[in-house]
């Protein structure tokens, strides 16, 4: 099961009643920071990283801030691989949100990835030539 | 990333990218940095053709082989299956191909050709009654096979409650005398997987971080690797609005439980025991105990067994796990305590061995 699927109640929230109606924890405005710093080393020494956003202490509301205050940028890729995972660009290019789901549907694990192309869309030298040898089979079938 | 192990992969029809993004999952599951996850994928992939993989030696003992079972019924076969082809499993009666002093000899071997870097898997309690004689293989008593083999292991794998605390053969009277691999062993690197049975990727996780790192991930005071077993069931539970609302079952087909609510006074251990399984969930993520309806039995934490009875409200007096949160959760739950104590009357009148009856599950 997916923790978003949890409906989280806020007990003995008197003290901090605004962050409760709105399931904010205010753990989300800070990421923003954190990215600026990983796009900063991204175009100063090409290094990608990523952020496990499972590993955070983000209420379903925080990620849904997040995830609206990042945007959707041009680009959108699924990768269908044991379950549907969706790799977008958000509207700051090089920013990416990443979901996985498992073969159920449900979020298997979420990242933001800060890098120019997320490593999973790249096809591997050796994937690129299993595809030639078929390439040549397709040709060879055409004579 | 290249190797014989993606090549084997491929051949099943598991592409590169399924296979960096389950390691992605895997890592973030296990609490890794990101980065863990591509360095797993990297030292799986390229893990050696079979003579130089690492070395496992996986020794059965007092147990019911359900801890087998669970693994080898994992989530997505190829995939867990991935974890066992980049280590050499060199011993495990159960799924090995050799019998009889064949099986020994490919123990002997492996023991000797990787001496110190072996790792260690026990599922199983170690009887130290009449010396030992409840439980032997190949003539020998098990306490003196987990003393020869621990010697030249790297780590010790504890797979499953029995192993890690002497689960159910060390129950009350405890007829044979079981103990825990930990009160054996006190010179090697100890981890504690806990469960009854335990969950498949709680082993392959630690499997994994072996291979990755050489090492043992980050443990809690009992010994169990912390990205599984650092929240309660009832942290994460999804009943868990109910019990905060006070709204219980009462009994198995009340309206109460077919609304969902809260299975506490029906006997669920979820408060005091520690595990993922409101997270990970069984058979593929389909469901888990609480979901099915039925209270968590802390099948993870030791002495499960003679908790004071599968049925019976963790508030209730007589109650041998003995968790300082007891209370806390009795008093958080207001207008909850006054039941209890009826129940308490009732429970009392009872003799102090305890076997679950009709009554106890009308509660
Ligand atoms: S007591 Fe059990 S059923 Fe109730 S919220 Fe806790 S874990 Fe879930
Ligand atoms: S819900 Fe509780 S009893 Fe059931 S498998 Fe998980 S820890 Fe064990």
């Amino acid at each position: 099961m997916s923790i978003e699927a949890i409906p989280v109640v806020v007990i003995n929230s008197s003290e901090n009643l605004v962050a409760a109606d709105s399931g904010l924890s205010g753990n989300a405005p800070v990421l923003l920071r954190e990215i600026a710093e990983l796009a900063h080393r991204l175009l100063d020494s090409g290094e990608a990283s990523a952020i496990d956003l499972r590993a955070l202490p983000l209420t379903p509301a925080d990620l849904e801030w997040l995830r609206e205050t990042l945007g959707q940028g041009q680009v959108v890729a699924t990768l269908e691989a044991e379950g549907e995972s969706m790799l977008s660009e958000t509207v700051c290019p090089g920013v990416w949100w990443v979901t996985h789901h498992n073969e159920n549907g449900a979020v298997a694990s979420e990242f933001i990835e800060v890098t120019f192309v997320p490593e999973l869309l790249k096809a591997h030298p050796e994937d690129v030539k299993i595809g030639l040898e078929h390439l040549e089979l397709l040709i060879s079938d055409l004579s | 990333m290249h190797g014989p192990l993606i090549d084997t992969l491929a051949r099943q029809g598991v592409t590169r990218r399924t296979f960096m993004k389950y390691c992605a999952t895997l890592a973030s599951m296990m609490a890794l940095p990101p980065a863990a996850g591509r360095a797993m994928a990297e030292a799986m992939a390229s893990a050696p053709a079979a003579t130089r993989r690492p070395s496992v030696i996986w020794l059965p003992f007092q147990e019911c082989t359900g801890c087998t079972e669970s693994i080898t019924r994992s989530h997505s076969p190829t995939l867990e299956g991935l974890i066992f082809d980049a280590i050499s499993l060199d011993y495990q009666e159960t799924l090995m191909a050799a019998a009889g002093h064949q099986a020994e000899e490919a123990l002997h071997a492996a023991m000797k050709a990787n001496e110190g870097k072996y790792l260690l898997i026990v599922d199983g309690s170690i009887p130290l009654g009449l010396d030992g004689a409840y439980s032997c293989i190949a003539g020998k008593s098990n306490l003196d096979t987990l003393k020869e083999v621990a010697k030249g292991a790297a780590a010790i794998v504890a797979m499953g409650s029995c192993a890690a605390y002497g689960g159910i053969p060390k129950a009350n009277p405890n007829p044979t005398g079981a103990v825990s691999v930990s009160d054996i062993i006190k010179d090697k690197p100890i981890i504690n997987i806990p469960g009854c049975p335990p969950i498949p990727v709680v082993m392959t996780g630690v499997l994994a971080h072996f291979l990755t790192f050489g090492s043992l991930p980050e443990m809690d005071s009992k010994g169990r690797p912390k990205a599984f077993y650092g929240e309660t069931i009832h942290d994460r539970c999804y009943r868990r609005p109910f019990y905060d609302q006070g709204k219980f079952a009462k009994t198995f087909d009340d309206e109460g439980a077919r609304n969902g609510w809260c299975l506490f006074e029906l006997g669920c251990k979820g408060p005091v025991t520690y595990n993922a399984c409101a997270t990970v969930k069984w058979n593929g993520g389909t469901s888990w105990p609480v979901e099915s309806g039925h209270g968590c039995l802390g099948c993870s934490e030791p002495d499960f067994w003679d908790a004071g009875g599968f049925y019976k409200a963790l508030s209730m007096p007589a109650d041998p796990l003995k968790m300082a949160s007891t209370a806390a959760i009795a008093g958080a739950a207001a207008g909850v305590a006054i039941s209890f104590a009826n129940r308490g009357k009732k429970s009392a009148a009872k003799s102090a061995h305890e076997t679950t009856t009709l009554a106890d599950l009308e509660k």
